[in-house]
């Protein structure tokens, strides 16, 4: 016992620099991120202004009750699985893809404007973004019916027919996130080693060649990073994109419904601070679970790569 | 890399989220908002505030200075010192208290609301209502409980003035927590607007009828391509638009906001059913399959952006539903911008009875923790009945801001606007001036409708859904998801369509709330007697 | 090199350029239609947008957007102020904590590496929602209405942190080795070799940090009454919401006054004046904050 305390403190001493430089974060994430969550407490009580956080009385589960009893809950986090997953796929394999041909063919002023270009619409909010969505997919004024009427084909009723819609969803949350994957991606090309280059280069390896065998593999420390830190947050669903898209149109719910979207209608009108509580606390622990699988997974792999 | 924002704060934003966007669908009938049973017992039991009877039986001691903070939702007039300047003059002389305002803006009152309650932040007096999540702020303790002893000794005139039935709106579990605004004539019935000179260019018959008004969207809808015939006032709630007024009111229902339920309001049995499962709305559901077949509305109905005032004023859209003040107001706009249209407010259920406006759509509230809760009860008496200060309070500074004419009628200055930018509306009263602007057919509407007016046991009933509160959020989920699409006839087969409703809305639990609102009515009623 | 290779090369380099600038172009324009939509409509009279809807030429062209926006040029400007000092000091200050952070976090003989990582990537998963968070800031730090509100809590994110180690931990481990040997301490070494080294990163996440803070507005809105102190995006947010609820607002109670806001074309506008700066003077300032790191590094 008294060995390992020994040697603890020893080690502290060894590494007191690194831990000096850590301080300031760790202090920081400790108030804004650990004190506050004390607040999950909220999620297990009936919330009133004369108790407060901790002082409300106890309400055991209750506060689970409505999302549970709705009889839509695997529905909508089935639904905001795989939205989720759509996304990581699409968000890392389009913005690698493309910063690899921009690293490949730019000239210094080309990279550089299309980048910004690409960068456009992640500036554009979510309630702009509405609005254009409807002036092209509308049935009677829409920019996409008003072309297949020229062609001569049938208009299509995009927004009472819900099929059409993870398509379209997936399309605005790539088009949108393009920008700055590209940039993310861009930057990690730039930090391979140079000299791997002239390597494969010297092999006579040609361009696609060269992308596929140094390229590519040195972009794994990347995606994988990228993908373990999209998995935690699996279960969260971006409010933001679904309600600006779809909004309450009920026709459209069943393929278009996220948790977040779903407790937002539920609580809509009343202000129960433990029910949405709840369903973080919900979304939280599965992302919890789900993260440690994946993490465990990646560490069997390659210890190095994991997250923790 | 969906997660690269802040996610901290996740749901629970979502949710307050929720609040601002109620806003949108505060058409003025949000009145089933509340919860709170209603127990119109005189309530003697002494405040539990520590505020109370720190001065004798007498007369009330103001000889120390206090300056009340009080909380508005809204932008902050151009126009704040000069107003309120003047209006502390009044306020400093007559009561020595100074007021000193901060506006939430519209955009983020319904975030930042709660929060000043829940951190206990320091101020007196703060705007409520029922689409303000008046009775929730009260149960969780927010506001001070206002005891008949507390209002009639220090806010006497409007102890007075206000109807007893207004008070038993506010109440929350028996008791009062908001001084309600006062207005006389407010209906929270919905009429159609239309260009009647479209009417008559199809040589149609005057709309006063369900059928008469189809046959007109109808005809819109053949002749004017670049027009949408019926325009949404909300997507955002759990029925079609035009329930109220061809369900509820041609029928004399009275709804509890956001369920699927009425009880009609001559009953005096006051026997609770389920709206959707009537012959009426078989009949209003074939009523409008044909509308929707024939183009009456967008197909796009479900997801509309952007809105249908601004659309009716520049002629895309050819009629609207909404109260009568609201639509007096767009109206007067749309006249002045297109003189050569003909309007008309159609009322389609003349032979129905009318409703008052329940009096928690507006009003004050003084916060739990004040420390000054007389001085603010008497500021808030004075707001509602000092002639002088109440027209400040209103309209802002006479010949600056509105020119007053005669006792009870104003015209609008070019600066109206910098004073009224926020909900000044939560202390009307009888003192109120009328606009002279305000088109006549509103005000006859008014008038005629003031002489229908129905009351009723019923009238101040208020659902509180503690018990089912679950069961309502699901019921709320059901309806829009299978109602709302159902009555915009974007659903082929009616029947299939209607029993699909109802065996969700049984799932959901509508028999439980139905036979928790029975309950609640009937405890009510017997109380009543 | 045979004469062979060099041909070879030269097609696979032609075919790739065909398919790289078709993509990349056909990439960006699909990102800039969207964007001439939004220029042209904040450039267009409201009553043309409403009947015409969104057209990529204004139909009726009109100022009055930017007018509205501009009504009051000291707040506006106040506004920039604001958030470009806010982004300024907090860009800077972040990204030098998140580099420092992730160094010590990728370095591979530090033994509690993976426990402080789990730390951090713990408060991602985890939050206890706006009541406490709010109590904590307004009731205990007392930081509402503080510039140092807007900066301090939206520091560092764990995002960038964890992207910023992967970053590093490709820069070869016998650097660090190496100069330890030299006698160099750890502190030492992050200044004057690991900055150097992860420009690209430095560049990346200082951008990304710089774009959090530009495009905040929540932290304002919890926490920021004084107008004074109101920067750019919520000053935006505030007008629009006021706007669009004055009219709700008196549409509900009444007020029947006549309000022509040009809602639609503002919207337009705000965005356009909102993204302008950030997205064509970042590019040019980037190597500032890459360099201002970097000559720390080299005094230290």
């Amino acid at each position: 016992m008294r060995e390992r305390k020994h040697q603890f403190w020893h080690d502290v001493v060894k590494n007191r620099t690194l831990l000096l430089m850590l301080a300031p974060a760790v202090l920081l994430f400790f108030l804004f991120s650990y004190i506050p969550m004390s607040g999950i407490v909220i999620a297990f009580k009936r919330f009133d202004y004369v108790g407060g956080v901790f002082g409300s009385p106890w309400a055991g589960l209750d506060n689970f009750k409505f999302f549970f009893e709705s009889g839509d809950a695997w529905r909508v986090t089935r639904n905001t699985v795989l939205y989720n997953l759509g996304f990581i796929v699409l968000s890392n394999l389009i913005p690698m893809l493309t910063a690899i041909l921009l690293f490949e063919v730019g000239g210094k002023w080309f990279r550089k404007i299309t980048q910004s270009l690409l960068f456009l619409p992640y500036f554009i909010s979510w309630v702009v973004v509405g609005s254009i969505a409807y002036s092209f997919f509308a049935f009677d004024v829409g920019t996409i019916n008003g072309i297949l009427k020229w062609v001569g084909m049938e208009p299509i009723d995009i927004y009472n027919t819900p099929s059409y819609w993870p398509v379209i969803l997936l399309l605005v949350h790539t088009w949108k996130s393009l920008g700055y994957g590209t940039v993310m991606y861009l930057a990690a090309i730039t930090s391979i080693d140079r000299e791997m280059y002239e390597a494969a280069d010297m092999d006579g390896a040609n361009v696609f060649q060269r992308i596929r065998s140094v390229t590519i593999p040195n972009l794994y420390p990347t995606v994988i990073i990228l993908v373990l830190l999209a998995i935690g947050n699996i279960f969260q669903g971006d409010f933001g994109m679904f309600y600006n898209m779809v909004g309450n149109n009920g026709l459209l719910f069943s393929s278009t419904d996220v948790i977040d979207t779903f407790v937002f209608r539920l609580l809509m009108g009343s202000n129960e601070i433990g029910m949405s509580a709840a369903a973080g606390v919900y979304q939280s622990v599965l992302g919890f679970i789900t993260i440690l699988l994946a993490n465990y997974a990646v560490r069997r792999y390659d210890k190095e790569r994991a997250l923790f | 890399m969906s997660q690269r924002s802040k996610r901290k704060l996740g749901i629970t934003l979502t949710s307050v989220l929720a609040t601002a966007l109620v806003l949108s669908a505060c058409g003025g009938n949000n009145a089933g908002n509340n919860t709170g049973g209603n127990t119109p017992a005189a309530n003697n039991t002494a405040s539990n505030s520590a505020n109370t009877g720190s001065e004798g039986q007498s007369g009330v001691d103001t000889s120390q200075e206090v300056k009340l903070k009080m909380v508005l939702l809204g932008a902050k007039p151009a126009d704040y010192d000069q107003v309120f300047g003047e209006m502390n003059k009044i306020l400093k002389e007559k009561i020595n208290a100074t007021i000193e305002a901060e506006f939430l803006a519209w955009s983020d009152w319904g975030q930042k609301y709660p929060l000043k309650f829940a951190a206990n932040e320091d101020f007196d007096i703060i705007y409520t209502s029922n689409w303000a999540q008046y009775s929730d702020q009260a149960t969780k303790g927010g506001f001070l409980e206002l005891t008949d002893d507390l209002l009639s000794k220090y806010a006497p005139q409007t102890w007075a003035a206000m109807p007893k039935v207004k008070w038993d709106q506010a109440r929350i579990e028996g008791k009062v927590y908001m001084i309600p605004s006062n207005k006389a004539n407010e209906f929270t019935d919905k009429l159609v607007l239309i260009r009647d000179d479209l009417r008559e260019k199809y040589g149609l018959e005057p709309v006063n009828s369900p059928e008469t008004y189809a046959a007109y969207l109808k005809a819109v809808a053949k002749n004017e391509k670049a027009m949408t015939p019926y325009g949404l006032e909300s997507a955002e709630t759990t029925n079609h638009n035009l329930d109220k007024l061809l369900l509820i009111q041609k029928n004399n229902w009275k709804e509890f906001s956001g369920l699927p339920f009425s009880v009609k309001t001559t009953d005096e049995k006051a026997q609770v059913f389920n709206m959707y499962e009537t012959p009426e709305f078989d009949q209003l559901l074939t009523y409008y399959k044909d509308l929707a077949d024939n183009g009456g509305w967008s197909r796009n109905a479900l997801t509309t952006k952007g809105s249908t005032t601004d659309d009716f004023k520049v002629g895309k859209v050819a009629s609207m539903t909404h109260n009568v003040t609201a639509l007096g107001g767009v109206l007067a706009d749309a006249q002045k911008a297109h003189p050569d249209w003909k309007l008309a407010l159609v009322d389609l259920s003349p032979e129905s009875n009318k409703s008052a406006a329940i009096s928690t759509q507006n009003g004050m509230a003084v916060h739990a923790t004040s420390k000054n809760a007389e001085r603010a009860l008497m500021a808030l008496d004075l707001f509602q009945n000092d002639k002088q200060l109440h027209d400040l309070a209103m309209y802002g500074v006479a010949g600056v801001n509105f020119t007053p004419e005669g006792d009870d009628k104003f015209t609008k200055t070019d600066k109206y606007g910098n004073y009224n930018s926020f909900s000044n509306w939560a202390w009307t009263s009888t003192l109120d001036r009328v606009d002279s602007n305000y088109p006549q057919v509103a005000q006859d509407v008014e008038k005629l409708w003031a002489g229908k007016v129905y009351n009723y046991k019923l009238e101040s009933f208020v659902f509180d859904k503690t018990k089912v509160v679950n069961e309502v959020a699901n019921v709320g989920n059901v309806m829009m998801r299978y109602l709302v699409p159902l009555e915009y006839g974007l659903i082929k087969d009616l029947d299939k369509g209607k029993a699909d409703l109802i065996k969700q809305m049984k799932a959901a639990g509508s028999d439980k709330i139905q036979a928790e609102l029975q309950a609640q009515i009937d405890a009510f009623l017997a109380q009543q007697k | 090199m045979s004469v062979a290779t060099i041909k070879r090369q030269g097609k696979d380099k032609i075919l790739l350029s065909i398919i790289g600038y078709t993509t990349l172009i056909i990439l960006a324009i699909l990102c800039v239609i969207p964007f001439v939509l939004i220029l042209s409509s904040s450039l267009t009279d409201e009553n043309a947008i409403l009947v015409n809807g969104y057209k990529f030429i204004p139909s009726v062209f009109s100022l009055e957007a930017y007018k509205l926006l501009f009504e009051h040029p000291e707040d506006m400007l106040r506004s920039y102020a604001v958030t470009i000092s806010v982004t300024a000091i907090g860009t800077f200050v972040g990204l030098f904590l998140t580099a420092m952070t992730a160094y010590v976090l990728c370095r591979k003989d530090f033994k509690w590496r993976n426990g402080f990582t789990f730390y951090f990537f713990f408060t991602t998963l985890f939050s206890g929602g706006l009541v406490p968070w709010y109590l904590l800031i307004t009731n205990y730090l007392q930081w509402k209405d503080t510039l140092t509100v807007l900066i301090v809590p939206s520091l560092m994110s764990v995002f960038f942190l964890l992207v910023m180690r992967t970053f590093m931990s490709s820069i070869p481990e016998a650097i660090t080795e190496s100069a330890k040997i030299d006698g160099a301490g750890d502190f030492r070494i992050f200044l004057q070799l690991i900055i150097p080294l992860s420009k690209p990163a430095l560049a990346t996440i200082g951008l990304f940090t710089a774009l959090r803070y530009w495009n905040d507005w929540y932290m304002a809105l919890l926490f920021i009454s004084d107008d004074r102190l109101a920067p750019l995006q919520y000053y935006l947010y505030k007008m629009l919401g006021n706007m669009e609820g004055l009219r709700r607002a008196m549409l509900g109670s009444g007020g029947g006054v006549a309000i022509d806001i040009p809602g639609e074309s503002l919207k337009m506008a705000m965005t356009v004046v909102a993204c302008g700066p950030i997205l064509f003077a970042y590019p040019f300032i980037q190597k500032y904050f890459v360099q201002g790191l970097t000559i720390g590094a080299v005094k230290g």
